[in-house]
């Protein structure tokens, strides 16, 4: 019985013995798994992109510009994000929505931003956004969907047919899986909290959006794109309830204000 | 990984080619085709049941060749419900996954080599006896 033993636990030994050694060798260079999806996804992003920017005005107005980088500054700042490879476009559309797009762009509607009663809220969207950005949701969403090879030869024919309006048209205007929208508003208290914003602005937009659609005249893409508005909000404020924080504005009302009244007369 | 050890007594010519089989069972599913690891235990089971009043050296090699699917059937079903998750959930391939499906490869092709090794010599009413399993058979099987 116990020679068995002895055996067997050899043998699981063995197995473990190969696994682990095995796991040291990176796979991802050797198969070039990690270079095909990173041009794959560089070439991605600009190709959405250039549709988007074909299609739509993107703000270049500096005193819009200005505070938004201020915001998405102190963001990143805070929470060691390299803001420099966020590429970040606004664009003129009533419309509330943003969304990140492969290859680190990041798209803001100048809808959500006159839809935000403060920088708070305007925070928290980006941040969500920008945790997807981070913990990569957005390959891993496209990948998942429509796979790889798909994508790859979506990039080769360099954006002709439909499966690329199709893809992009999944990435503006359709939700994650819930375990990852739960991930990125957790993530992007966090990032809030880091910051010293009030998270609690970031529940109430939500809340706000999601309980008073009649209220507001604009096409609600990001909550009708987010279901479970209601729920994501009691989530964010019972994850506060545990979390101390203080808070400091970062743009100040009179800036605020100033780059709502700027968005008015676009 | 086997060994070759003298038998109490020499089988007969029909002894040696029902024991052979049961080796040749567990590769049904190889030759079937099909990647469910269950399927393998399940032909090796139903041998082992239909020859359960046979000889001692049917059913010691019929034993065999079951508890050999056994820790298979585990490390299988394991890649297998993995390989499903990355499929229709939020897993995603790692070095982890990659490095348990080749451990997994190896483990695979050595128990089929070893098997058809076995069922060959089996055949000829040579006894073979596996690392750890030949221990653990002469355990479960007594005379």
């Amino acid at each position: 019985m116990l020679k068995s033993l002895f055996q067997f636990a050899i043998i699981v030994a063995l197995f473990f013995l190969i696994w682990f050694g095995f796991s040291k060798v990176n796979w991802y260079k050797i198969f070039r798994i990690e270079k095909v999806t990173k041009s794959t996804e560089e070439k991605l992003g600009n190709l959405y992109w250039d549709i988007i920017s074909k299609s739509e005005e993107e703000v270049k107005t500096l005193a819009i510009l200005k505070p938004i980088d201020s915001l998405v500054s102190k963001l990143c700042a805070s929470n060691d994000i390299d803001e420099k490879k966020l590429k970040i476009h606004i664009v003129n559309k009533d419309v509330i929505n943003a969304f990140a797009l492969p290859n680190n762009h990041l798209v803001i509607y100048t809808g959500l931003i006159s839809s935000c009663e403060n920088e708070g809220e305007l925070l928290g969207v980006l941040g969500h956004e920008i945790s997807h950005i981070q913990k990569n949701h957005i390959m891993k969403k496209l990948v998942k969907e429509t796979g790889l090879a798909l994508l790859i030869s979506i990039t080769t024919q360099g954006g002709d047919g439909g499966a690329v309006q199709e893809t992009l048209r999944m990435l503006t205007s359709s939700a994650y899986d819930r375990k990852l929208e739960t991930e990125a508003d957790m993530t992007s208290v966090d990032y809030l909290i880091n910051a010293k914003v009030n998270p609690e602005h970031f529940a109430n937009f939500l809340y706000r959006l999601s309980s008073g659609e009649e209220n507001i005249p604009k096409q609600l893409y990001w909550i009708s794109t987010h279901p479970e508005s209601k729920v994501r909000a009691e989530e964010i404020v019972h994850y506060i309830k545990k979390k101390k924080f203080e808070t400091k504005q970062i743009l100040g009302s009179d800036s605020w204000n100033n780059l709502k009244i700027k968005i008015k007369d676009l | 990984m086997s060994l070759i050890k003298p038998f109490s007594y020499l089988p007969s010519e029909h002894e040696t080619e029902k024991a052979s089989n049961s080796y040749l069972m567990s590769l049904i599913a190889v030759v079937a085709g099909m990647p469910l690891p269950i399927i393998n235990l399940f032909a090796t089971l139903f041998f082992f049941i239909g020859n359960r009043k046979s000889t001692y050296f049917v059913r010691w090699h019929c034993t065999q060749a079951l508890v050999s699917q056994l820790t298979l059937l585990f490390i299988n079903s394991a890649a297998f419900w993995w390989t499903i998750s990355i499929m229709f959930t939020e897993e995603t391939i790692t070095t982890k996954y990659i490095a348990y499906m080749l451990t997994v490869i190896i483990f695979n092709i050595t128990e089929f080599v070893v098997t058809i090794y076995t069922a060959i010599k089996t055949r000829k009413g040579i006894h073979v006896e596996w690392w750890f399993y030949g221990t653990f058979t002469h355990l479960i099987c007594k005379r």
